[in-house]
């Protein structure tokens, strides 16, 4: 395989050398500002129970919303005051989630209902009689987290969604340098392996910068040793594909410590919580893209702990500011950096869970969730898609439960959100092969297609 | 003997024999005490080869016990002690120094199979006797573990089993389905059925047949209710018991689901039996299941000797499984005397470039203070790392725990300990060696590095010792000369040694264990 930074070959070749080469880039004063863009993924492991994030506030919908869902039903005190959206329907969002409902109100912020997995269009009838492909192994919590990230429902893909437009970004050289599209600051994400391309993490506030060199010559001489050993190729082994990683580390290192140097403090304050450090991090390197030549990101960042089969409000009470008040930060840094109209911020989770309570005050694991999209391209103020008939065993239910069959796909979702980050239509379908099943159909939150 | 090893190694083919082949060869030993201990030792190697692998094993079954030990309920404050630092520490410390290191080595994989993580399960003191279950039946039957784990408190609040009562339709609530559900997609079936050599079952139109579908689920979680945590000393028993972490949860039978259910496989649950009943009805049925075996016994040889085992070797040790009813001996040493698992003993067998593991960074932490001689307290904060590379013990994000066994590689392979193996942890890897080499891992650990300091007024001998502990008695050609550039750059016996390690230690042939 190739290690797909080069430059250690560079290095091995001009030994003793510590001067090491980024990439051959540098700055060309990069062409970030208004050609830059960054899709910024929130992924909330454990599959969160959308049905709590938003409330439909109709009278009928909350009816049935307070009706069949008992001990976990928000009350009026445990909601926001109700935001209408612009169509003028009313919604509440969860009270601890009063950063999203300003930035709803405000129209940063939309809300696409009832999104999921699926190989094609779905109905009750069909789910049940089984006459149609379904996704593989529903409701399991590591499918339904890769089916998100792969946007590939019949399961087994080597590649995720964003790896794959990551591949065609770099195969086109849309970025003015090699480092990679894909930036995580939460350990490794399949969303963001390609055939290719090879992501790149860094936890944050890390460094990838290997300790205990120096100038003197027997470090040198080590180091040279260092490198010299990871431009050996042993072709498809698990020996290459650790060498490959620290070789991909290590060339990374260079690029991001100098283009983190010319950084700034942000002034926008941000929570001290895991997720907000990671939004952070982005945040800093978003600031410094144009010193790493690229005009076009994807990060990954993820918070834990959305698996509430017990215990759901109290969970929700401790998970939800946590969210809400990290977006609701890094959105405000864009606007900071000049770039809000430049970074979309989006949620995945493994499902939503079900509409009906369990025995412990929680919910069991579900389907069709609502997701949050989030920046200044975004056509905010407005839910896409539609909410499910709330009516355990109803239209949209699986079984008696509430599992909502999803009635948007996490292509269309993912292929809107490509789409904008610069997809073109024809490459659409190599990134979201399922996405031709729903008839190609975007969703609208970045307003309509032009010509259509 | 060690010098001619290395210096045939490294000038390339020819090496054909030891001395005596019906002794067990350095090599032979080290890699087989890489599979099945916290790592090589002088002493263990030497130990090894005078017992050889049987006399070994059975030594390893009687070892005496290492123990972790049992935290305060309550801190100092009057609130819940929730520092696990002594029990991380005193785990770190049973690796390094323990005699019982089989047993550990496998009650840590079963940890990482039935995982509970202090992400939802907070007091300290819950974790020494969970852990037991793992230890004290690491030598034991599978069928023990799975019911020993279903009833320990701490599984009851990481996945629900405790205070899990029967639906009650007036206040319209299910039975929770998460250990119903758990318990078969990780601890016992998988989520399709499994041809014995570890293939998925087809049906006709060349779909995997799923274990289970969500009635399934549902139903055991029926099966499964009516379950409270043990009654505090001094506390009144209740059908809802708040969290207890001694002792085993009880039945409360008012809230067992007692209607008929059908399970897995069709398996009916017939109605009116106690929680206990409907409990060894379905562990009885899934022992049966012969899903089981390939499932579980392909996990436990991807932890201790390669990712990508050939279906033949899964096949085989599936065999043992099924044929003696899932007990944990016979299984572990049908894994690790495995003609496939002891091919590389041999330094002519041809190299299988998918054979082997990435360490993770438990075993890699403890290897590497092993082979540096090293001396751990009770105080060290060898987690503080183990953390940082993604895998903090006792505390896996979820109980899909920290990697998966169907992660692969770019490349196509599977290589679940690299699903934690990124460009940061890469570096950080790194940077524990450079730490241990230049700086000190920890206040208390203390590493001796002069066995190798003493060799390195010459490179071959060196490199020699460096490869009998950390390389299986000795290096490619390829290591060798970088290391050997790197410690002959380097001026003083002592920075000899630590340049010649950190390339060895760094190095993805050290990294990987083959």
């Amino acid at each position: 395989m190739l290690t797909r930074r080069g430059f250690v070959r560079v290095a091995a070749a001009s030994v003793g050398s510590l001067a090491l080469r980024p990439f051959g880039l540098l700055p060309a004063l990069a062409q970030s500002g208004a050609n830059y863009r960054a899709l910024v993924c929130v992924f909330l492991f454990g599959g969160n129970d959308s049905n709590n994030t938003i409330v439909p506030m109709d009278d009928a919908s909350y009816k049935a919303y307070t009706s069949i869902r008992g001990s976990l039903a928000l009350s009026a005190s445990e909601l926001t005051p109700t935001v209408y959206s612009a169509a003028n329907a009313p919604y509440a969002f969860h009270a601890k989630l009063v950063e999203l409902a300003s930035m709803f109100a405000s129209k940063e912020l939309a809300v696409v209902a009832n999104v999921g997995s699926l190989v094609q269009p779905l109905t009750r009838a069909q789910y049940q009689t089984q006459q149609m492909p379904l996704p593989l192994n529903l409701f399991s919590h590591a499918d339904q987290q890769l089916q998100w990230q792969t946007s590939i429902a019949q399961g087994n893909s080597p590649t995720g969604w964003a790896g794959r437009a990551a591949d065609y970004i770099e195969s086109q050289k849309i970025n003015s340098s090699s480092f990679p599209v894909f930036f995580s600051v939460a350990g490794n994400a399949l969303l963001g392996t390609g055939a290719t391309t090879q992501p790149v993490a860094i936890a944050p506030g890390g460094t990838l910068q290997l300790s205990g060199f120096n100038s003197s010559a027997a470090s040198q001489a080590r180091w040279s040793a260092l490198n010299n050993l990871l431009t050996l190729d042993s072709g498809v082994s698990l020996a290459q594909a650790a060498n490959d990683t620290l070789a991909n580390s290590i060339g990374d290192a260079t690029a991001l410590g100098q283009a983190l140097a010319k950084g700034t403090p942000l002034k926008t304050p941000f929570p001290d919580t895991p997720l907000a450090r990671q939004l952070q991090q982005v945040a800093q390197i978003i600031q410094v893209a144009s010193y790493l030549g690229m005009s076009r990101q994807v990060f990954f960042c993820s918070l834990g702990g959305f698996d509430t089969h017990a215990g759901e409000l109290e969970a929700h009470n401790a998970l939800y500011p946590e969210l809400s008040q990290a977006l609701a930060a890094f959105y405000a840094a864009t606007q900071e950096l000049g770039v809000a109209q430049n970074v979309t911020t989006f949620t995945e989770s493994d499902f939503s869970r079900t509409f009906q309570p369990t025995t412990t005050d929680g919910s069991d694991h579900a389907w069709g969730s609502h997701h949050l999209v989030v920046g200044g391209a975004v056509q905010g103020g407005q839910v896409y898609g539609a909410f499910p008939t709330f009516d355990l065993g109803g239209p949209n239910d699986t079984d008696t439960r509430g599992r909502w069959i999803p009635t948007l796909s996490i292509d269309q979702y993912g292929a809107t959100l490509a789409s904008w980050f610069g997809i073109p239509d024809t490459a659409l379908p190599a990134v979201f092969p399922n996405f031709p099943n729903f008839g190609a159909q975007k969703i609208g939150f970045f307003g309509p297609e032009p010509g259509s | 003997m060690k010098t001619l090893l290395y210096l045939i190694l490294i000038s390339g083919p020819g090496f054909s024999q030891t001395a005596n082949p019906t002794t067990m060869t350095d090599r032979a030993a080290a890699r087989f005490l890489d599979q099945a201990t916290w790592g090589p030792t002088p002493a263990s190697i030497a130990s090894l080869e005078q017992m050889g692998i049987t006399g070994w094993l059975d030594s390893q079954f009687s070892a005496a016990l290492s123990d972790l030990p049992d935290q305060a309920i309550l801190a100092s404050d009057g609130k819940s002690n929730n520092d696990l630092g002594p029990v991380q520490a005193a785990f770190f410390q049973n690796a390094v120094t323990g005699q019982d290191q089989l047993r550990q080595r496998v009650a840590f994989i079963l940890s990482q199979i039935w995982v509970v993580s202090q992400v939802s399960v907070h007091p300290a003191y819950a974790f020494p006797p969970y852990w037991r279950i793992f230890r004290d039946n690491a030598f034991g039957n599978y069928r023990d573990i799975v019911k020993a784990v279903t009833l320990s408190p701490a599984m009851g609040t990481y996945l629900n089993m405790a205070n899990n009562n029967k639906a009650n339709p007036a206040k319209g609530t299910a039975a929770n389905e998460n250990y119903a559900r758990e318990l078969m997609q990780l601890f016992t079936l998988g989520l399709t059925e499994l041809n014995p050599d570890g293939s998925p079952v087809l049906d006709a139109n060349q779909n995997p047949v799923p274990t289970y579908d969500q009635s399934v689920v549902t139903n055991m979680a029926k099966v499964l209710t009516g379950w409270t945590y043990p009654t505090a000393p001094d506390a009144t028993a209740k059908n809802n018991n708040p969290a207890y972490y001694f002792g085993r949860m009880f039945a409360v039978e008012a809230e067992h689901d007692t209607s008929a259910k059908t399970v897995f496989n069709k398996v009916v649950v017939p109605a009116g039996q106690t929680a206990e009943q409907d409990l060894d009805t379905v562990l009885d049925a899934l022992m049966q299941q012969p899903t089981m075996a390939p499932f579980i016994g392909k996990q436990l040889i991807q932890h201790m000797v390669t990712s990508n085992p050939s279906a033949a070797y899964v096949q085989r040790v599936a065999q043992v499984f099924s044929s003696a009813n899932g007990d944990m001996k016979s299984v572990i040493a049908a894994i690790l005397t495995d003609a496939e698992a002891r091919a590389g003993d041999d330094p002519n067998a041809p190299v299988n470039a998918t054979f082997g593991h990435l360490r993770e960074p438990v075993l890699f932490l403890a290897n590497l203070v092993r082979g540096l001689n090293g001396t751990v307290t009770a105080a060290n904060s060898l987690n503080y790392y183990a953390n940082e590379m993604g895998e903090d013990l006792f505390n896996a994000p979820s109980v899909f725990s920290y990697f998966s066994p169907q992660n692969r590689t770019q490349g196509g392979l599977l290589g679940p300990e690299f699903q934690i193996y990124s460009t940061q942890t890469a570096s950080d890897r790194a940077n524990v060696v450079s730490a241990a080499l230049y700086g000190s891992l920890d206040k208390t650990t203390k590493l001796d590095l002069s066995p190798f300091i003493a060799e390195a007024g010459n490179a071959g001998d060196l490199l020699d010792s460096i490869g009998y502990v950390f390389l299986h008695g000795g290096m490619s050609s390829n290591l060798a000369r970088a290391a050997a550039d790197a410690a002959g750059a380097a001026a003083t016996p002592t920075a000899k040694a630590q340049a010649a390690l950190y390339i060895a230690l760094t190095s993805s042939e050290y990294q990987v264990v083959q």
